[in-house]
């Protein structure tokens, strides 16, 4: 084979393998920015986060919040689930940073494997 | 008074596949993992080969609760795959698994697939949810890709597909609702393989369960159901009959070789961690059995 093919086609598996273990990494990531509060579903991320703090901001204790299922849901405590939602944002961003150095840091397939 | 948390799995031998023994791995990560009792519910002849092939106190150690049961079984006979390139086919016993309402011996009850390996503890934020009943409504293949068209709707144009892989369900009216609902259509298979047009001999509760939350659910395919979660959205994440398990790093780094669904000869190696997985190809689960039970120090 044209050792030029060759490289390309290597790098190309590379590519595809790396690309397959960041989309693991976020759906892990996704899964973790799930918070269960009030019998509602929550997702942890800047949106959710930045309108909770404004509520409290503006000295709401309690509130009636659509959730991720677009049920509204009654939330006795902001402050209670703004903490929950920043947990489960720090924890899957967290996640997210470490893994992604270690792919950053894979220069070819054996590394990505940890081999 | 029933325990209040629990997982079950259902677990008959066949002749070429020791599903009791892949049980007590899968109850080794449910342990280590989501630190609940686990029971087992298996048929007088797997029970006997289970205590004369492993030690009472590993049995003891696996299983909180053992539950023999003697249902008739409907022949089903499977094809299997390890790899594109083997294949062999065995009986598949599954047509009492909607009697888990009635065997479990718990409250609230995570009924896993002996296949299903637990990783992470994500499942254990459904025992407080709200839903009574939780199955996946979607997949992904390790190479996150989605299942083929057949796994996904029943037929072309059909409904969507429920996994009864993984099931959650409570001591509700509702759940025992669906799990009544689930038996009439296992007790009438041909009848809704006629009406729903699905294919394949093979009886599938993956069928029954998408039938009966169709039913459930005023007969409309629904994004969001009022009783029945789909674990937030999350994938069901296989790995397939075709993929092979080539190397274990601990207990939850798995090396698989992943195929190309069109182009079976393509593969590429693929790192799951910290992730929940249901791997379809048993031979390769059983081949990795040894190395993760001494990762257990069993």
């Amino acid at each position: 084979m044209d050792e030029r093919l060759e490289k390309a086609l290597e790098f190309s598996n590379y590519a595809l393998t790396i690309n397959n273990q960041k989309r693991n990494i976020r759906n892990r990531v996704a899964q973790l920015q799930i918070v269960h509060y009030a019998g509602g579903v929550f997702i942890a991320n800047h949106e959710t986060i930045s309108f909770i703090k404004t509520l409290i901001d503006m000295k709401h204790k309690k509130s009636i919040i659509i959730d991720s299922k677009n049920n509204p849901i009654t939330v006795k405590s902001l402050n209670e689930l703004l903490e929950k939602l920043m947990d489960a944002y720090t924890s899957a961003t967290t996640e997210f940073d470490i893994e992604n150095e270690k792919i950053k840091k894979s220069r070819n397939i054996k590394k990505i494997m940890d081999w | 008074m029933n325990e209040q948390k629990g997982v079950c799995f259902f677990a008959y031998n066949n002749e070429q596949l020791d599903y009791v023994k892949m049980a007590i791995l899968a109850s080794k990560y449910v342990k280590e993992n989501l630190k609940l009792p686990v029971c087992l519910i298996t048929d007088e002849g797997s029970d006997n080969w289970l205590s004369q092939t492993h030690s009472k106190e590993l049995i003891e150690d696996s299983f909180d609760y053992i539950v023999i049961t003697n249902d008739e079984m409907k022949p089903n006979h499977r094809r299997h795959y390890d790899s594109p390139w083997s294949e062999f086919a065995a009986q598949f016993n599954n047509s009492n698994k909607h009697k888990i309402y009635e065997y479990s011996p718990f409250e609230q009850t995570l009924l896993l697939d002996i296949d299903y390996i637990v990783k992470t503890d994500v499942l254990l934020k459904y025992f407080d949810g709200d839903s009574p009943v939780c199955m996946f409504d979607n997949a992904l293949s390790v190479r996150n890709e989605l299942p083929s068209p057949q796994e996904r709707v029943l037929y072309d144009a059909g409904i969507k597909m429920w996994w009864s892989t993984v099931v959650y369900f409570d001591r509700s009216n509702f759940s025992k609702l669906f799990f009544d609902t689930w038996a009439h259509v296992a007790d009438n298979y041909a009848f809704y393989q006629y009406l729903y047009n699905f294919p394949s001999r093979l009886f599938r509760t993956d069928y029954c369960v998408s039938i009966a939350v169709h039913i459930l659910s005023g007969m409309q395919d629904t994004q969001t159901h009022l009783h029945i979660g789909n674990f937030d959205d999350t994938s069901l994440v296989n790995v397939s009959q075709k993929d092979d398990i080539i190397e274990t790093h601990g207990l939850n780094e798995w090396i698989i070789i992943a195929h190309d669904q069109k182009e079976t000869w393509k593969n590429i190696l693929v790192k799951v961690d910290k992730q929940d997985i249901h791997v379809m190809n048993k031979r390769a689960l059983e081949r990795m059995l040894p190395g993760l039970m001494e990762e257990f120090d069993v």
